[in-house]
């Protein structure tokens, strides 16, 4: 099977498939198959699945949508990438599909994302030789769209891409398979992708050195003393974390993103380059890309507030811009301050009033308000000491 | 609206809560706040955006509001008032209600039958109010 060449062409266009039995928590972004889950995203996994089975050449061809950006996407250099617009995107599939052919493959493997699907690749080539089929799918439930068409067959090609994957012009074999499927169609589902990795339901493994049993830490992860990560948890490239918070219950770091002091992060994916606020409270979300998809809630909502949700500066010069921007901010202050000779800004007043309300005594130990109660003149008054008042239901007996 | 006891006012919040109208919305709020045991329910149902200084601003009538032996309760909370309050770990300060009728009714909930059964003596009927 090694001597056919056997290229792969993946197809990111998948719109979210609303799954009527449950809520749809959308979250306006990338394909999800782009976003990282674990440290690599649904593509590149994909990609490097097809490795194994000797499929190195692997073209991808997905809808420009406004967050994609250059050499982002698959992550490897053998992959050819092309961004096209959505009305070009199925023909360009064709035409790929016909230089494929051209170039001298003999089988293509059609992936579309959406999906991300763990099938066993060289049984499913070997069914499809063994069959003589021209046209094999691949069945499971929740359907993944993986086909594998003999290169000679370019009319059922183009059929099959005329009609958006849904229709062949002759009759497709059917290969039965049962490794790992996600649908990614929503944050609900990349929550669960990532879930899956973190408890190694799947073939793939988080990216990153698993540097206590259940967490993962890429490299150049900063986890900053008195930072708490509990089992399973990944921490991707570049990520931080902050003194005094905690990642827990298969939560996800992806790179870059930030998580500030005393921030509780359970059972949530932060998404590349998202800041989390300091002393915040995150569960069950998917947060970055200034939203939080809730799905206890089973919805999500935009958070204008930086200090709350906010977003890292994607390049490392971007990054050192805000740096120095938030150091000039300080120099008008610090000149009006040599100037005028003003104090900085005084600290909040709750400070100093904190003390004497600690010290002040409760309504419990103050005096008893008021005319003293009978007890106080009777004998057993005596007995108790004068701040305690002693209340008989009836009367003084 | 007013129950068995005192009157509840009812505050319906802005539909962007940043840090200029959360100061608005605040000097709105004062003066009932300033009074004995005040009693408030504020509808969050067209908040749309709340940011950190809503959040502050809210703890601060709630700060305020028991300072003088009363309360404040959240109704009616859109999902991204619900939303911002759990993120920020603030929703389990405040009593929150499906309605602000709900709410308001809370405010008599807790008297002691006896208390209200006075307080029902002692009200003249509506037709000699008339």
């Amino acid at each position: 099977m090694n001597s056919m060449d056997i290229r792969a062409l993946v197809l990111i266009n998948a719109k979210p498939v609303l799954v009527n039995d449950r809520d749809h928590v959308a979250l306006a972004g990338p394909p999800l198959a782009l976003l990282d889950v674990a440290g690599k995203s649904a593509l590149r996994r994909t990609i490097e699945n097809l490795e194994p089975s000797g499929i190195d050449q692997v073209t991808a061809v997905m809808e420009t949508n406004p967050f994609y950006r250059q050499g982002q996407a698959a992550g490897t250099r053998k992959t050819d990438c092309r961004v096209v617009a959505p009305e070009l995107f199925w023909r360009t599939c064709e035409e790929v599909f016909h230089q494929l052919v051209q170039s001298g493959a003999e089988l293509v493997l059609i992936i579309r994302l959406g999906a991300y699907a763990e099938v066993d690749l060289e049984r499913m080539l070997q069914f499809h030789l063994d069959q003589t089929c021209r046209v094999t799918r691949v069945v499971q439930t929740p359907a993944p769209e993986v086909f594998c068409i003999s290169a000679s067959r370019r009319n059922d090609a183009a059929s099959l891409f005329r009609s958006g994957l849904r229709k062949c012009r002759s009759e497709c074999s059917f290969f039965p398979s049962a490794g790992y499927v996600n649908p990614l169609a929503d944050a609900r589902d990349l929550r669960q992708f990532a879930v899956d990795v973190l408890t190694l339901r799947t073939a793939t493994k988080p990216a990153g050195k698993e540097s206590r049993p259940g967490v993962w830490v890429a490299s150049g992860a900063v986890l900053e003393n008195g930072s708490r990560i509990v089992a399973p948890a990944f921490i991707g490239s570049s990520a931080r974390v902050r003194a005094g918070a905690v990642v827990t219950r298969c939560t996800a770091i992806e790179h870059h993103a930030h998580v500030d002091c005393g921030t509780v992060v359970e059972n949530s994916t932060v998404l590349p380059h998202a800041y989390v606020g300091a002393g915040l409270d995150v569960a069950h979300s998917v947060v970055g890309l200034g939203q939080i998809a809730n799905l206890r809630r089973s919805t999500t909502v935009t958070v204008a507030d930086r200090k709350l949700i906010g977003q890292v500066a994607v390049g490392a010069g971007q990054r050192l811009q805000s740096a120095a921007a938030r150091i000039l901010s300080l120099f008008p202050q610090a000149l009006r301050r040599r100037l005028t000779g003003a104090e900085w800004a005084q600290p909040p007043k709750q400070a100093p009033e904190l003390v004497p309300a600690l010290r002040r005594k409760t309504p419990a130990q103050r005096e008893p308000v008021g005319a003293p109660t009978r007890v106080h003149e009777s004998k057993t008054g005596g007995e108790f000491s004068s701040s305690l008042v002693v209340a008989r239901r009836y009367g003084d007996q | 609206m007013e129950t068995n006891s005192r009157p509840v006012v009812v505050k319906r919040m802005p539909e962007r809560v940043s840090a200029r109208v959360a100061r608005k919305f605040w000097q709105e709020v004062q003066p009932f706040l300033s009074v004995d045991r005040p009693q408030l329910v504020f509808d969050l149902s067209p908040v749309v955006q709340l940011d950190a200084a809503g959040v502050e601003m809210l703890l601060r009538c709630m700060s305020e509001a028991h300072r003088r032996d009363g309360d404040l309760k959240l109704a009616s909370l859109s999902e991204h008032a619900a939303v911002v309050l759990e993120l920020t770990r603030t929703e389990r300060l405040f009593e929150i209600y499906e309605s602000s009728i709900d709410a308001v009714r809370s405010f008599s909930g807790f008297l002691p039958n006896a208390m209200r059964q006075q307080l029902l003596h002692k009200r003249p009927p509506t037709s000699a109010a008339a």
